[in-house]
């Protein structure tokens, strides 16, 4: 019959589904295997890109999203006598309380980041062999570069920490959780910036560069206090790279790229996954909380006295709050009456680009560099670099002398909300003693135990007691 | 249809009373059980190659023309046909016979069907009787306490949103702990199950124990759900039509509603006067319970209509299903359209094939809020401004909020109490928009078409050889959209947006199997063996719209912003042999042994295979000589099996890592470099080349049993399953620059026994009443957690309550201190404020007596697996008149309510202690990381209940009607929660890790539904 001819040939479609060799390993069709990367100049660059996307951190609001570098202010200026919550609830009033816990999900957060950060810069230097002798060299600098920017935040912020000098697996647990001491963290961070200054040039601001990377060991070097002399020389290198201050001083947080940017993280706006939500929470209820890096009572009388024009653009009143003052640096929806543009349709999707290092940085670190942990200078180079910060305020009477502290409230007036204070007070070997007092004004609750961050619990946890916890947590 | 199955009906009564025609004739007779003499109503009466057909009265009479030489056949369920050749007679008595075999029911086992009484594994089957009248959206939820062994929970109850069910506890760490669902013969994902019709079901068979669920090898680690639909039985075809309506409402809280009156009361108490913002509220006026908005409740209807019939080549069924859920949440809403086509031929003596069609479409509105965000509002906020309400706007701040609009809190601040100006008074405590607008100016869908489809050829070779060929699949295509409107956020228009995003699956499959059947005198032998193949393909984009300006254009092009464009393709791929070999001798010893090898895609070249095999023996102990004229004892069988079993399911939340987890991946990414987008590489897993099957290897020791002529039936299991090698997505150290890296690691024992009791407790003529009682225990043990032993987790980093998972304990238990005593009122920064407030802290005790709290004095805190699930069914038939009803509970199950910390406004800081006078505060910590808010989860329900009436014959046969069905029915009437449990569903769990089990954040509420019922045939 006809139909078993039909019939046949269903019952032999069955077998003939062919089971090839293959059939079991289908190819992935939207990722690659890195087995199949990082051959080429080209691969090598996009996981060069991918460092900076860890460093740029992920603009959401799910807990395993790392925020990275969008989240450093309430580790750093909430930290210090600039900012605090505007109401003072939740895990991020613990800050400002100097009440944090080693469970904070901020700061294990910035913890786990941070941690992307050099993961993703040692898949780079591990894959090195396929560069091309024309790239090797810059990638490695760039690589080291990033690698050293995130050591040192973290060994600043948290004191001993594991040291991961290549990709480790989950089952090197005596690498993943032994605290190895500050000394050899910052060993590793001299010896990467020395190889990134050698190998990179000045050709970008969101990438790392040649200046970025002496700015950033003539800090280590100020903060370590060790090497005045080498930090003067990296700084006055810099300064004479072709960086300038921008004569607005407004200019520096809108527009991208300027002559005073040295690095900067790269933002685009509107886009989830280029955009930051940094500056919309600084906001009356704008962003995803209501109201963060609100500006304290000190910051605001420090502003005040030294700021000069630079007051105007570092704090406002909150018109929905009027006891309550905001940073207004970076706005991501304007302010008319500064004159400032909105940068993003949704506030929340912001664009300003972060500005890690910049011009008037330098040239105040070369002022501190010159006192060279002295009380006082009043050498010419010092006395320059100090006054060119001061005229573009409109602060335009002469110095004859710089003390430490006209230094530190030059520092804090002009690179306010910018991340800073928090480590040159530190720096500055006054940290204890401002925040002490800042803690007892407003009756928080410091503790000289308070200058490091917990370990995170979640790393303590997992540890199996390999790893200590900071002292005071 | 309908008209022509009339006239054929009328011409039959006609044909009554027209007199002997010369060949055709009427035949009458009575129909009787023979084993009682007693008349049987509704037996089929059909003439063999014709259409006619007609069915006993009440009274065991037929009447039905016939011709001489024609074949009549008399059948009835439970009874053996019986077919007689009409010679002259015209009248014949018939007694039917019990059907043995019928009685020994028939279970599915996969690639084949066994005789119930020659099982030799765990398995279960729920004949769909009436479930289809258990007014639920989904089958799965049907299920409740129908299967021992079988826990089913409603963890999230948003309308057709999927139970948890767990076939013996939870074995798998990461990978799904689902049971494999197979739809005939087909294997399909749990959603599918959204998906299917009840009404289109024929029966479910549970294969429990391993040796049962070996044959699917490394799926059934989880215990297989084998589904088979309706087909349709030859002779006269029916026509039906089922349906029901009901009202659905929620099970509320009271704890979760604080009014302003009792916290005015409370203050007035403790304090002697009451504060301006109390003062204030009450003014208001408002005391309004949220739940009363956000559980809205709804209705629920289903209708479906079937034609099923065939004759002895070809057997039919065609139906069409319609179901709409309103849910009990504001918004969200379920509706359901589906239709399947069955259809079964045999081409001559040797060959047979058949398909199976049927697709379905459901469009799931969701319920975009959280219930613990929305609950934990004041009470005095109302939805909407009135006229009332208005006049406390703070108009220097909102000039524009008129009648009508979403009330907001912050609207109410700065309101001058005494009109003097003398004190403004603020009473918001967010600045987020009204709770109510967040849902109704959202609108997230879930659009889903299926298209099932299976179809086979079947060739007998020689006697008891055939050989079946099937090509099944599915595809699915689901689109997913959320409009976030204008007025759903704070920041209004600047936070509008839309995402839709479509993704479909196509899965293929071929079976292709020898079966071989045989009977040598006392030998029974069947064997399977074949192999098969799968792949499943998916593909989907995705996209965001924002820059929307109004709400008036909800689709993309209205955004001005296009991101987040995405687009995706996976494949999976599926091989296996399989084979099995039942023996039997005297159908006393029965012996079946089976083995499957199966290969996946999804683990590295090492370790693609495994082997997955498989013995049973039982021994039916009644059939012996000593037993088998007994009456007393009329059935009892011994069995034992081990077997293997495994699972490759992975659940990271990456469906790329879940489906390459061997590879080191990498996905693209950008960043910022100058002003412009710059392609990144980055990595995306830790690669595990070594990943492999978990496994797990179960003992089951069983015993059926029938006393005094299966008056009472039922059985007893014992299991014993441990898993090994378990697929954990475990976290790691995040200096690898990861959180979480797959691994195998450890080992899980679930062990419990099962008891079944089926009780026919009267049986007569006029009253039936019949008693089903299921239990199951189980206890689930960590045995071997590497040097993950003793980790600690919690889930949400900014409320970090922990859970530890430590071996000689459950998979996860809950960790933290232990309440010592509750810190009094006066010791609170401002204990009423705001309203419904509780403290955030307690004393904890100092377990260790070290004089200090630290992690030292914190222990377990309980366990989030229950240890008894029981159920109580009774059914009773009286006449006409049936009523069932389901009793079923589950006890010794915790949940760490964290919805306690978010309703009673733990955090907000006038809950906190005053450090300046309250004393002991080291002996503080807050209630999440203690035992205050881990509460019993147990409960005991009045699952459903259904009163039906069944209309006599005569009356149905006058309106043209073979059976009419009317009844009422309702699901958890009654639902008592344990002490101390403060939710509305203790069922209720937050989606986390295994290993972070039994997080419950206020959740969706338990659904009440009555319905009113119909079933016609005709």
């Amino acid at each position: 019959m006809k139909i078993y001819k039909y019939i046949g040939i269903v019952l032999l479609a069955g077998f003939a589904w062919s089971c090839g060799d293959d059939f079991l390993d289908p190819v992935p069709e939207s990722a690659v295997t890195s087995d199949a990367y990082f051959e080429n100049d080209e691969q090598i660059e996009s996981g060069i890109i991918g460092m900076y996307d860890a460093i740029q951190g992920v603009n959401s609001n799910d807990l395993d999203d790392n925020f990275s570098v969008q989240r450093e202010y309430y580790i750093t200026e909430m930290r210090s006598d600039n900012t605090r919550t505007k109401s003072g609830e939740g895990e991020a009033a613990q800050f400002e309380n100097y009440t944090v816990t080693a469970s904070n999900g901020i700061v294990a957060n910035y913890y786990i980041s941070f941690y992307e950060i050099i993961y993703r810069a040692n898949l780079v230097l591990q894959n090195l062999d396929a560069a091309s002798a024309a790239k090797a060299g810059a990638f490695e600098g760039e690589a080291k570069f990033v690698r050293a920017y995130a050591y040192f935040n973290l060994v600043r912020l948290f004191g001993d920490i594991p040291l991961i000098d290549r990709v480790i697996g989950p089952s090197d647990k005596e690498t993943a959780y032994t605290r190895v001491a500050k000394d050899q963290v910052y060993d590793l961070i001299i010896s990467d910036l020395e190889v990134a200054i050698a190998n990179l040039n000045n050709n970008y601001k969101n990438r790392a560069s040649k200046a970025a990377a002496q700015t950033l060991l003539a800090k280590v070097y100020l903060t370590l206090g060790t090497n005045y002399g080498e930090a003067q020389t990296l700084l006055e290198s810099v300064m004479n790279s072709g960086y300038d201050l921008e004569p607005n001083f407004q200019d520096v947080f809108y527009t991208e790229g300027n002559d005073e940017v040295i690095f900067a993280v790269g933002y685009t706006s509107d886009l989830v996954s280029d955009s930051q939500n940094i500056s919309a929470e600084w906001l009356n209820s704008v962003g995803r909380t209501s109201g963060m890096n609100y500006v304290t009572t000190e910051a605001r009388a420090a502003l005040d006295e030294f700021g000069g024009d630079r007051t105007v653009y570092s704090y406002r009143q909150d018109a929905a709050q009027p006891t309550q003052y905001q940073v207004v640096k970076y706005l991501p929806n304007g302010d008319d009456n500064l004159g400032i543009q909105a940068t993003s349709n949704n506030p929340e999707l912001a664009g300003n680009d972060w500005i890690v290092l910049r011009y008037a940085d330098v040239l105040l670190m070369h002022v501190e560099a010159i006192m060279a942990g002295g009380q006082e200078t009043s050498a010419t180079a010092a006395l320059n670099s100090f006054q060119k910060v001061r005229n573009r305020a409109g602060i335009t009477t002469p110095v004859t002398s710089i003390t430490k502290q006209d230094l530190l409230d030059e520092r804090r007036v002009e690179l306010a909300f910018e991340n800073h204070r928090f480590f040159d007070l530190v720096r500055f070997g006054v940290a204890q003693e401002v925040l002490s007092k800042y803690s007892d004004d407003n009756g928080y609750g410091f503790s000289a135990t308070d200058l490091l961050l917990p370990i995170p619990q979640r790393e303590i946890n997992l540890s199996n007691g390999l790893m200590t916890q900071n002292p005071g947590y | 249809m309908k008209i022509r199955f009339l006239t054929i009906f009328i011409m039959l009564i006609l044909c009554q009373y027209s007199g002997i025609a010369q060949d055709t004739f009427m035949l009458s007779g009575t129909v009787t059980a023979k084993s009682d003499g007693v008349p049987i109503p509704g037996v089929n009466v059909l003439v063999a190659n014709s259409n006619k057909g007609v069915v006993t009265d009440f009274d065991g009479n037929y009447s039905i023309s016939v011709t001489k030489g024609d074949k009549v056949s008399y059948s009835f369920i439970g009874f053996t046909e019986q077919t007689i050749t009409v010679s002259d007679q015209q009248t014949i008595d018939i007694a039917l016979e019990q059907d043995l075999e019928e009685l020994d029911e028939v279970v599915v086992v996969g690639y084949g069907t066994q005789k119930k009484t020659s099982l030799t594994g765990a398995i279960s089957k729920v004949t769909n009787e009436a479930l289809d009248q258990i007014p639920t959206s989904r089958v799965d939820d049907a299920l409740v306490g129908q299967v021992a062994g079988v826990n089913i929970q409603a963890t999230e109850a948003e309308a057709g949103s999927a139970p948890t069910i767990r076939i013996r506890g939870t074995g798998s760490l990461t990978g799904s702990s689902d049971p494999l669902i197979v739809v005939d013969g087909l294997v399909v994902d749990n959603d599918f199950l959204g998906s299917l019709d009840m009404s289109e079901v024929e029966s479910f068979d549970v294969l429990k124990d391993a040796a049962s669920a070996a044959i699917y090898g490394s799926r059934g680690g989880n215990g297989v759900i084998l589904i088979t639909t309706k087909q349709g039985k030859s002779g006269k075809t029916v026509f039906s039509y089922q349906g029901y309506t009901g009202l659905k409402s929620a099970k509320q809280s009271d704890a979760y509603y604080f009014s302003v009156a009792e916290t005015a009361a409370a203050e007035l108490a403790f304090a002697g006067t009451l504060s301006d913002r109390t003062k204030y509220l009450q003014k208001i006026g408002i005391d309004q319970d949220w739940q009363d908005i956000i559980f809205d409740g709804g209705k629920i209807e289903s209708h479906e209509v079937s034609a099923r019939g065939g004759n002895e080549t070809t057997k039919f069924s065609v139906s069409f299903g319609y179901l709409h859920d309103e849910g009990v949440l504001l918004t969200d809403d379920y509706k359901r359209y589906n239709a399947r086509l069955k259809i079964d031929t045999k081409v001559g003596e040797r060959f047979s094939f058949g398909g199976n069609l049927a697709p379905s479409y459901t469009n799931t509105r969701r319920f975009d809020g959280s219930t613990h965000d929305i609950l934990r509002q004041p009470p005095w906020l109302p939805l909407y401004h009135d006229e009332n309400t208005i006049q406390y706007v703070d108009r220097n701040v909102y000039p524009d909020v008129q009648i009508g609009d979403y009330a907001v809190q912050r609207h109410f601040d700065n309101y001058d109490y005494y009109g003097d100006g003398s004190s403004l008074i603020d009473i918001s405590d967010t600045s987020n928009t009204n709770p109510g607008a967040k849902v109704l100016e959202r609108d997230q869908n879930d659009y889903k078409f299926k298209l099932f489809g299976s179809f086979y050829g079947e060739y007998k070779i020689a006697k008891g050889l055939k050989f079946k060929a099937t090509l099944s699949g599915d595809y699915q295509d689901t689109r997913r959209d959320r409009w976030q409107g204008v007025l759903s956020s704070r920041n209004g228009a600047a936070d509008a947006s839309y995402e839709v995003s479509d993704e479909n699956r196509i899965h293929i499959a071929t079976e292709n199997y020898f079966t071989y059947d045989r009977t040598f005198g006392k030998h029974d032998v069947e064997a399977v063996a074949g192999f098969s193949a799968e792949k499943w393909d998916y593909e989907g984009n995705s996209s965001l719209g924002t820059g929307y300006t109004s709400d008036l254009i909800q689709t993309l092009t209205a955004a001005t912003v296009l991101s987040e464009l995405d687009s995706w393709i996976y494949a999976e791929r599926f091989q296996s042999y399989f084979g099995r070999l039942n023996y039997a001798f005297d159908d006393k010893y029965l012996f079946s042994a089976s083995f499957r090898r199966d290969g996946s895609s999804v683990f590295g070249m090492d370790s693609k295979y495994g082997n997955f095999p498989a013995v049973s023996a039982g021994w039916r102990i009644s059939q012996e000589n000593f037993l088998i004229n007994s009456d007393a004892i009329s059935n009892l069988k011994l069995r034992v099996s081990y077997g293997y079993t495994g699972n490759k399911d992975l659940n990271t939340g990456n469906d790329i890592i879940d489906l390459y987890p061997a590879l080191s991946l990498l996905g693209p990414s950008s960043a910022t470099i100058e002003g412009s987008l710059e392609s990144a590489y980055i990595a995306l897993n830790i690669a595990n080349p070594d990943l492999q099957w978990e496994r797990s290897k179960e003992i089951n020791l069983g015993l059926d049993y029938g006393f005094f002529r299966n008056r009472i039936t039922g059985s007893v299991d014992y299991y014993n399953r441990t898993s090994d090698q378990l697929l954990l997505d475990n976290p790691v150290s995040s200096t690898t620059g990861f959180r979480s890296a797959l691994v195998n690691i450890g080992e899980v024992v679930n062990s419990g026994f099962e008891f079944e009791l089926r009780t026919r407790n009267i049986s007569n003529q006029n009253f039936k009443w019949t008693t089903t009682f299921l239990a199951s225990m189980n206890d689930n043990e960590l045995t071997d957690f590497a040097d993950s032993n003793g980790q600690i987790q919690f889930v949400d980093d900014k409320r970090a309550a922990e859970w530890i998972n430590l071996e000689g304990q459950p998979i996860s238990s809950f960790y933290g201190w232990v309440v010592d005593d509750q810190v009094p009122l006066e010791y609170l920064q401002q204990p009423f404020w705001p309203v419904g407030g509780q403290a955030q802290d307690v004393y904890v005790k100092d377990l260790n007596g070290d004089g200090l709290i630290d992690d030292d004095d914190k222990t377990i805190l309980g366990s989030p697996y229950p240890d008894l699930v029981w159920s109580v069914t009774n059914d009773f038939q009286i006449g006409n008149l049936d009523v069932s009803f389901l009793f079923q509970g589950s006890h010794g199950a915790e949940v760490r309510n964290m919805g306690d910390q978010y309703l009673f406004n733990h955090f907000n800081s006038g809950q906190d202690f005053d450090p300046s006078i309250t004393p002991n505060q080291e002996f503080i910590r807050e209630k999440i990381f203690t035992n205050s808010i881990v509460q019993d989860a147990s409960y005991v329900a009045l699952r459903t209940v259904n009163v039906g009436f069944n209309f006599p014959k005569d009356v149905t046969q006058n309106i043209g009607l073979s059976n009419l069905r009317l009844y009422v029915a309702g699901q958890n009437l009654l639902y008592f929660t344990a002490d101390g449990y403060t939710g509305f569903n203790p069922e209720s769990i937050y989606e986390t890790s295994p290993t972070t089990y039994g997080y419950q954040r206020a959740g969706s509420p338990i659904a009440r539904t009555i319905s009113l019922g119909l079933n016609a045939e005709f």
